[in-house]
């Protein structure tokens, strides 16, 4: 986990220091809790009892346990890209699958890696690949992403964002 | 035989589910009336373990590009889902009228016929699965903005599967605007129907 002073001087990424291949910081979170779960569900007024009643979800879902919610994992994604890309970079888009279920005890690796860059108007794009890792390499969140990082010397990305025509 | 195993099996993307491809619901307030608040913002950063200066602490997050404090990426997607003040306990309701309630059926009010609702896709398939989300940002909403959404039927496939059951995946897209009519973000989610 990263700490509020960490995020607050955190140093910028630039577009010229990341290469294709390379693996971004991954963000680690875990062992998760059934407290943490009900903690996103009492958040956002989600009472399906599958995340937080585990008789219900054993006894009559048939589930292994209680889940972690797809609307979390959804949430987590965003925030560790947009991590990435503090203090001036702009995380642009995710798309991404929900596979393995993350249930109490479960340790998630957030991970991200470049495999393509390119340069549209002054700005840097970074496509990479990103998921949510569990443990024994079990990915439960596969997808895809393109941030926006500064170019070393190049102008602001702007804020808010507007991407260039064609990208 | 069943349909499958015979091949008969038809596409289930009938003319009236195509026609509903690029129908919009209506744009309607995500937010409380009185906008986004600190207290929400608090729990929801919480629960996401994102302790981020920029969420919290004015002082900093004047001094950053956003201009004040913002909220965690797609946090207006999930302003809707809330209970507003001096409704209908939805909780009680529920298990009322079902004591075996799963906790969603019956709870959220309006379901998926209320205000912003795209009309349903008339078919017979009722399996529903998760087939995947994509999002784009272009700015985060700040504290006291209020927020609108507005979802369409952005795509909508009909296939028939490898052991010939037909399927559909239906692609709703729905965008979240500030009071001044400023693209905050775009939510693409997929879901299967079998």
């Amino acid at each position: 986990m990263v700490s509020a002073d960490e995020l607050r001087f955190k140093a910028q990424l630039y577009y010229d220091d990341v290469s294709v291949g390379a693996e971004l910081p991954p963000l680690v979170i875990g062992p998760m809790t059934p407290t943490h779960l009900f903690r996103w569900s009492a958040a956002i007024e989600n009472w399906h009892r599958i995340h937080y009643d585990q008789n219900f979800a054993v006894y009559h879902d048939g589930l292994p346990n209680i889940l972690g919610q797809g609307s979390w994992k959804q949430s987590i994604l965003p925030r560790y890209l947009k991590d990435l890309c503090l203090p001036d970079g702009w995380p642009w888009k995710v798309s991404f699958q929900h596979r393995a279920m993350i249930v109490p005890g479960d340790t998630l690796t957030v991970w991200a890696k470049a495999t393509g860059k390119s340069e549209k108007e002054g700005l840097g794009f970074v496509d990479l690949d990103v998921g949510m890792r569990l443990d024994g390499d079990v990915e439960s969140c596969p997808g895809k992403a393109t941030i926006v990082l500064p170019i070393r010397g190049g102008r602001p990305i702007p804020y808010p964002f507007v991407p260039p025509k064609g990208a | 035989m069943s349909e499958a195993k015979t091949g008969a099996a038809e596409n289930p993307l009938t003319d009236k589910i195509k026609a509903l491809i690029g129908t919009s619901a209506e744009r309607v307030e995500a937010s409380p009336r009185w906008g986004i608040e600190r207290e929400g913002l608090r729990l929801f950063t919480n629960a996401i373990m994102d302790p981020d200066p920029r969420y919290w602490d004015e002082e900093f997050a004047r001094k950053t590009r956003f201009g004040g404090i913002v909220t965690p990426p797609i946090y207006c997607s999930y302003l809707s889902r809330k209970t507003p003040a001096g409704a209908e306990d939805p909780i009680s309701r529920a298990f009322r009228e079902n004591p075996e309630s799963d906790g969603i059926g019956g709870v959220r009010e309006g379901g998926d016929s209320g205000p912003g609702a795209l009309p349903p896709v008339p078919t017979p398939l009722k399996r529903i699965l998760n087939a995947g989300n994509e999002i784009e940002l272009y700015q985060y909403p700040r504290l006291g903005d209020r927020i609108y959404s507005q979802a369409r039927y952005a795509d909508i496939k009909g296939h028939i599967t490898k052991d010939g059951s037909p399927m559909l995946v239906i692609t709703t897209e729905t965008t979240y605007t500030n009071q001044d009519g400023d693209r905050l973000c775009i939510l693409r989610a997929s879901t299967i129907r079998r």
